[in-house]
């Protein structure tokens, strides 16, 4: 099969367009977007090609790989799981690259924009084929560092700057624990070979790494009095690495902040693609995860509560981007917790968690682009200034309904019939309701079914304020270009329907995937046990998720649009639980100001305090003798550079003729 | 196979040609580029001499000091951003206020 021998071309093309733009782009039409777009358009048409291959026969993995150097490789696997995620990239990259050259038109620095985003992609598809988990970490960073670069992408601006700084230093804690990860999980591998490597392996592979499993939950060591399994604080720092890079709580932080880049930015790495590797990181490794004591159960509550974490701080923010901002950590929380529900339902939860991955995928990329489309018509990102704007955008207005009705979940339960976005996140709330009733643990399922209201609500908030009503300032807006609105429809078409047609493949799909390996056996290794009978849930309990959904809908539309409720009597500075969310729960106050402002710096004004005392008389004394000293010995001191190096050279010269000599002489 | 002692001249021309630089520019980015040059020539010894003694140590040494090299450019341009910044040149000559 040809296609499947250019699979290493997929991440090569976008990298090569990243080089030519960068060079090239200002002698360019519209500064240098044609290259990117080629690229990527070949690499999505090999990615759908071998996707539709696989489709036909899962067995046939693409594997491919070249020797790096040691006992590590450099290699390809396209399994189902890799191959559904490098179609979604490299198609939403596509659109969201067609979109930009609308979008970015009156910027200067087009062939930096377009450069970066090329280079953004290449990292992220060679993330996604990585067949080995050090050449992951490898596009892991890269992709954090094209995050940086474009969060930053107008750093004139203070704002951008230190949010490109901050997303860059938060993510950081993550990607440390990965590596310690990394180094831990090697090795505990090599002391499991007790040192005698076998001759033409890769240790670092998955499928390597996978024969460990049962070798790895053997080994325990004891912390804080607690005996504790390799293999789980291995997964847990894998989870860490995914922590930061899917803005998970509490290091979430940097996401919102993330929104000062171009909005297509937003679209393409902090909403669809990049802040989905960290839970395309546990999907990857999830056997390790499955067999490791304890592991599920934190990724499961850390979802759940992500998820209404940030969807009750949605409800307030005003501004467009930052709405939509909170909604992504909210959903990534759900895919996180439908990971977690592995600990009851095992192998199926990657597929559950991957399907609401892709969804998302399209209706966030799609949410963003139509703000994108908003912002770039009016010029303002503040929901109360807007107004009536789906008069002069009706096709934005149509695909933004569209999206918002997948996001918060419209569908018909016990049928195929709903958007997207209900198709995925309706079996996720399903099995935390198992995952209730197997394990009486309800707080992810209560907390997964409040966020899914919320969901209903913030989104229609935005939907009422910014599309519905009477303009509240003056803008002269206009329906954008045909190359933003066109990728805008495409989106929406998959936003509807792409959940509806796929979903039964799809998850018999992605189930091939882990196939090969003993799941039941695995899950006995961490202690879970994986419950057979699910699909009889209560009728309320499977209509709970529209009938929230709706209630969130008739709330938003009774106050954002027929306004029965007085906000502005609400919306005060009065009231303690909107000023709690406003700030945010005062997280920035929480992190700047009490931990690093408080406890560091006050602490090391303590320090030195005492120090003074102590030391002063000491320090006193040897200052006055080295004081006198120096006076004398000052005058050697030029100040000027060359100097110095030239009593260097003549000092190495002579140095030279020194050993020369006494090498003659003896 | 090039023989060795090519290797070795090619170094110390490098060699020469940073130290050159370094004693006769006074436009510290220019000076830090001298000091670059010099840095990788003794590189391309290391990496000479392991290739031909098959002794990897040679190798993972030159990559410590591309590493250090790295930081040390990277300090370097930072003082001298700064510099610019206060006095609007980056002549090392002028900068001598540090000298007693």
């Amino acid at each position: 099969m040809a296609m499947e021998n250019l699979a290493f071309l997929i991440p090569l093309l976008p990298a090569l367009a990243f080089v030519l733009t960068f060079f090239l782009g200002k002698k360019l039409p519209s500064g240098g977007a044609i290259i990117p777009i080629i690229a990527i358009a070949i690499s999505c048409v090999i990615s759908l090609s071998i996707t539709a291959g696989l489709l036909a026969n899962p067995e046939h993995v693409v594997t491919q790989s070249v020797h790096w150097f040691a006992i590590l490789n450099l290699g390809i696997l396209i399994d189902p799981l890799a191959a559904v995620m490098l179609s979604m990239v490299s198609f939403v990259s596509l659109l969201i690259h067609i979109y930009a050259v609308g979008y970015m038109s009156h910027d200067p620095a087009k062939p930096r924009y377009f450069a970066e985003t090329a280079l953004f992609t290449a990292a992220m598809l060679g993330l996604i084929l990585s067949d080995n988990i050090l050449q992951l970490f490898v596009c892991w960073e890269l992709v954090g560092l094209s995050s940086y670069l474009l969060i930053g992408f107008w750093f004139h601006k203070p704002g951008a700057a230190s949010a490109a700084k901050k997303a860059f230093l938060t993510t950081r804690i993550g990607d440390v624990m990965f590596l310690a990860g990394i180094v831990l999980l090697f090795a505990d591998i090599f002391a499991i070979l007790e040192g005698k490597l076998p001759e033409g392996v890769y240790l670092l592979q998955f499928e390597e790494i996978f024969k460990f499993i049962p070798d790895l939950v053997a080994i325990n060591s004891t912390i804080l009095g607690m005996e504790v399994s390799h293999l789980t604080i291995v997964t847990l720092l894998f989870f860490g690495g995914a922590v930061g890079k899917s803005g998970q709580f509490p290091l979430h932080v940097w996401l919102p902040d993330a929104m000062e880049g171009p909005t297509t930015v937003s679209a393409l790495i902090h909403a669809a693609t990049m802040v989905t590797a960290g839970v395309y990181l546990v999907a990857r490794t999830f056997p390790m995860f499955l067999a490791a004591p304890g592991t599920l159960m934190v990724v499961a509550m850390l979802g759940a509560f992500t998820a209404l974490f940030a969807a009750t701080m949605g409800i307030v923010m005003n501004d467009l981007k930052r709405v939509l901002a909170f909604s992504t950590i909210s959903q990534l929380g759900y895919m996180v917790l439908g990971l977690g529900l592995g600990a009851v339902i095992g192998a199926e939860a990657v597929g559950v968690s991957m399907f609401h991955l892709i969804n998302h995928a399209f209706f966030k990329a799609l949410l963003f682009l139509c703000a994108g489309s908003v912002i770039h018509a009016v010029g303002t990102h503040d929901m109360r200034q807007l107004g009536g704007v789906g008069k002069v955008m009706p096709i934005t207005f149509a695909t933004m309904t569209a999206a918002a009705l997948a996001l918060a979940g419209f569908g018909i339960p016990g049928t195929s019939i709903g958007f997207s976005g209900f198709l995925s996140k309706d079996p996720i709330i399903e099995y935390a309701y198992l995952f209730a009733t197997e394990t009486g643990n309800w707080m992810p399922y209560l907390f997964a079914i409040t966020a899914a209201f919320l969901t209903s609500l913030y989104i229609f908030r935005l939907i009422f304020m910014t599309f519905t009503g009477k303009p509240r300032s003056d803008y002269g807006g206009h329906e954008s270009p045909s190359s933003m609105t066109i990728p805008l429809a495409t989106l929406g078409v998959f936003a509807v329907i792409f959940g509806a047609l796929t979903r039964g493949t799809f998850m018999e799909f992605i189930k091939s995937n882990f196939e090969h390996l003993d799941m039941n056996a695995l899950a006995e290794l961490g202690g879970y046990h994986i419950s057979a009978h699910h699909g009889a849930e209560p009728i309320l309990i499977l209509w709970m998720p529209l009938i929230v959904a709706v209630a969130g809908l008739v709330i938003a539309y009774l106050i954002y649009n027929k306004r029965v409720i007085d906000m502005s009597r609400i919306v005060s500075s009065e009231n303690p639980v909107y000023k709690l969310l406003y700030n945010r729960y005062y997280q920035h106050q929480i992190f700047v100001e009490i931990f690093s402002v408080k406890i560091i710096y006050e602490g090391l004004a303590l320090a030195s305090f005492y120090s003074d005392k102590m030391l002063d008389w000491l320090v006193n004394g040897t200052s006055t003798f080295l004081i006198e000293a120096g006076d004398s010995l000052r005058k050697f001191q030029t100040g000027v550079i060359q100097d110095y190096a030239a009593a260097v050279v003549a000092g190495v010269g002579l140095l030279v003729i020194l050993v020369k000599l006494i090498m003659e002489v003896f | 196979m090039i023989p060795l002692n090519w290797y070795l001249a090619l170094s110390a021309i490098v060699f020469s040609i940073g130290l050159y630089g370094l004693m006769t520019h006074k436009n510290g980015i220019r000076m830090l580029m001298c000091v670059e040059l010099m840095l990788n020539s003794a590189n391309i010894n290391l990496v000479a001499f392991s290739s031909y003694n098959d002794d990897m140590t040679g190798q993972v040494f030159a990559l410590f000091s591309i590493a250090l090299a790295a930081a040390e450019a990277a300090i370097g341009f930072a003082i001298l951003m700064s510099i610019y910044r206060m006095r609007d040149m980056i002549d090392v000559d002028k900068l001598n206020i540090l000298r007693w």
